[in-house]
């Protein structure tokens, strides 16, 4: 079963969205993000400022493909070790290989996967490439991670917020600046879940990039780009996990992060799962 | 880097990887000979030349939409200088591959070239994305709606004519069962449905049968309802044809009454997935996209 949460009519908040449009002359995250994974939907801007970020920054590819790997590892370890069975994935990003519910379906057919994006571009490729099992079931929300209530309301009615759920919020949270409160939104949701529900999260850190690349990114980013990117200190990035307790490794690199294999790089991101306490 | 020594055994990465799809390995071939064309600086002209044709012969040779025929690839490869007799038999070789004959030879006596190219390119591709203001896609069509589609253009022609052109549509669509099928997402204009093709027997069967392939776990198919307005679709029908290897760029299929063109230069391939992308989002989810069928069957 797959099925497709778009307001016929905004039903977002006041001032809660702030939903890129559909813009293929300027980059964009989720097309970047395409682009650095070696994807083919993405366009001529977004591939002017990556190759611009790359030239200043090339880890950054890196980081892009552990970031994904790191989605693999923590999804498999929720549903294989942990035995999570519901998901709800925030910034979701342009579908493609080893998305959440192929890699929780694998584990577990009957997983449910709850999609949540404010991309027109994702939207389009969320019709079609996220075809759940038989046993199981995906459902898209069209909304911005700041409109946490539609998230709330959309999610509830697929998943059991009686039963623990595991939200991941990867290379997301950090185009959301302090101003709109982004450990404040991550915070409504763990609220609404139950004890022994989980939270994964990938951010680029403040600390993991030379003051001079984080100088020369931010201003291709600032000329080419839909989206800022805040990186955030370690301090910062832990508070998001505020009242859970943090699974082995703790806050680590991406690619650090309960490797299968030997790290070949150093990436940009912090990342870490927590357990909700209770 | 695309700059490949002549004698260098690069010449041949990658190519090996390729020899089940013959349209892809005839791509990465003609790709293969413009680089060594431009890294032996000779223009299309000479290059023409030297195998008695022209410049856009080399151009369609190089972008893989014409079979190659050994005595032309030999020539060339001496002209870029490629003189090792190891290197210059494993390249005739893989040509070779790159021709074994497809099931649509058994059509030869109704295909034209043009259309040809587009089978070679829809079999080997990995997404199929096409927008559809007229006509079902020909993946998607039954017998009698393809016969019906088919009279429209040949009013005059035998019913034996006929019924080779409906054999070789639905025997196309065998593609969307074989074993690692492609991606096809169709998104019609909702005039698609409404408008009868045949009588309203055929577009019963054709609702169904719409219903039916929406459910494969290859196939996502969407419709652009009137409601919705005047949308990016400017363009008429379209098909769009991705391959899973990354140094091949997309194919834009636009058929004409009497010809096809195909674009590949990326910022034209842009402007059509521009489009594609903004439709698909604008247009009915794929579960309303069954509902609005099944009323349209219903009502019929």
């Amino acid at each position: 079963m797959t099925t497709d949460d778009t307001p016929a009519s905004s039903e977002e908040g006041a001032g809660q969205s702030k939903r890129p449009p559909f813009d293929t002359s300027v980059a964009n995250q989720a097309r970047i993000y395409d682009y650095l994974l070696g994807g083919k939907d993405n366009y001529e801007a977004d591939r002017a400022a990556v190759d611009a970020v790359l030239k200043i920054a090339p880890e950054l590819g890196f980081t892009a493909r552990e970031n994904r790997a790191f989605l693999g590892r923590a999804v498999r370890y929720l549903a294989a070790e942990v035995g999570i069975r519901q998901f709800l994935d925030i910034g979701t990003g342009i579908p493609t290989a080893g998305n959440t519910h192929q890699v929780a379906q694998a584990v577990a057919p009957e997983a449910r996967v709850v999609y949540v994006d404010y991309d027109p571009v994702v939207l389009a490729h969320a019709r079609t490439l996220l075809k759940s099992s038989k046993a199981g079931a995906t459902r898209y929300i069209d909304a911005d991670l700041r409109d946490t209530e539609t998230i709330l309301a959309g999610a509830g009615r697929l998943l059991d917020f009686t039963q623990p759920v595991a939200v991941t919020l990867l290379m997301i949270l950090h185009v959301i600046p302090d101003a709109d409160d982004p450990h404040g939104k991550v915070a409504r949701v763990l609220d609404a879940l139950p004890p022994g529900s989980y939270l994964a999260v990938s951010h680029l850190g403040a600390e993991l990039l030379d003051q001079d690349k984080s100088d020369g990114f931010q201003g291709v980013v600032r000329r080419q780009a839909q989206q800022q990117y805040i990186g955030r200190d370690r301090g910062e990035f832990e508070r998001f996990f505020a009242g859970t307790d943090l699974v082995e490794p703790g806050v680590v690199r991406v690619e650090e992060w309960r490797p299968d294999r030997e790290p070949e790089g150093r990436s940009a991101l912090w990342c870490a799962v927590g357990r909700k306490r209770g | 880097m695309d700059t490949v020594g002549p004698d260098s055994e690069q010449l041949l990465f990658g190519l090996g990887d390729s020899a089940g799809d013959a349209a892809v390995l005839r791509m990465r071939l003609g790709g293969q000979l413009r680089r060594l064309r431009e890294a032996a600086g000779i223009t299309p002209e000479d290059a023409g030349f030297e195998i008695r044709g022209s410049r856009s012969k080399i151009s369609r040779l190089e972008n893989g939409r014409v079979r190659l025929k050994n005595r032309d690839v030999a020539d060339l490869l001496t002209l870029y200088g490629v003189t090792d007799d190891a290197l210059r038999s494993r390249f005739l070789g893989l040509v070779m591959q790159s021709n074994v004959p497809n099931w649509w030879g058994d059509y030869g006596d109704i295909l034209p070239g043009w259309f040809e190219n587009y089978l070679g390119l829809e079999a080997a591709a990995a997404t199929i994305r096409s927008f559809e203001v007229q006509f079902v896609h020909g993946l998607f069509q039954t017998g009698d709606y393809a016969r019906a589609v088919t009279r429209l253009g040949r009013k005059t022609a035998p019913d034996e004519e006929i019924e080779r052109w409906v054999g070789l549509r639905l025997r196309r669509q065998e593609l969307l069962s074989r074993p690692d099928p492609p991606n096809v997402w169709s998104v019609m204009d909702e005039a698609v449905l409404r408008r009868p093709v045949g009588d309203a027997a055929v577009m019963r069967g054709q609702y169904r049968h719409l219903i039916e392939v929406a459910e494969l776990p290859n196939v996502t198919l969407q419709v652009i309802p009137f409601a919705r307005g005047a949308h990016a679709g400017e363009s008429g029908s379209f098909t769009v044809l991705r391959f899973e290897e990354a140094d091949l760029p997309d194919v834009v299929y636009l058929e004409q009454l009497t010809n096809a063109v195909y674009l590949e230069q990326r910022p034209d391939v842009e402007r059509y997935l521009e489009v594609v992308d903004e439709i698909s989002g604008q247009a009915l989810t794929p579960d309303e996209t069954t509902r609005l069928i099944e009323q349209a069957a219903r009502a019929t």
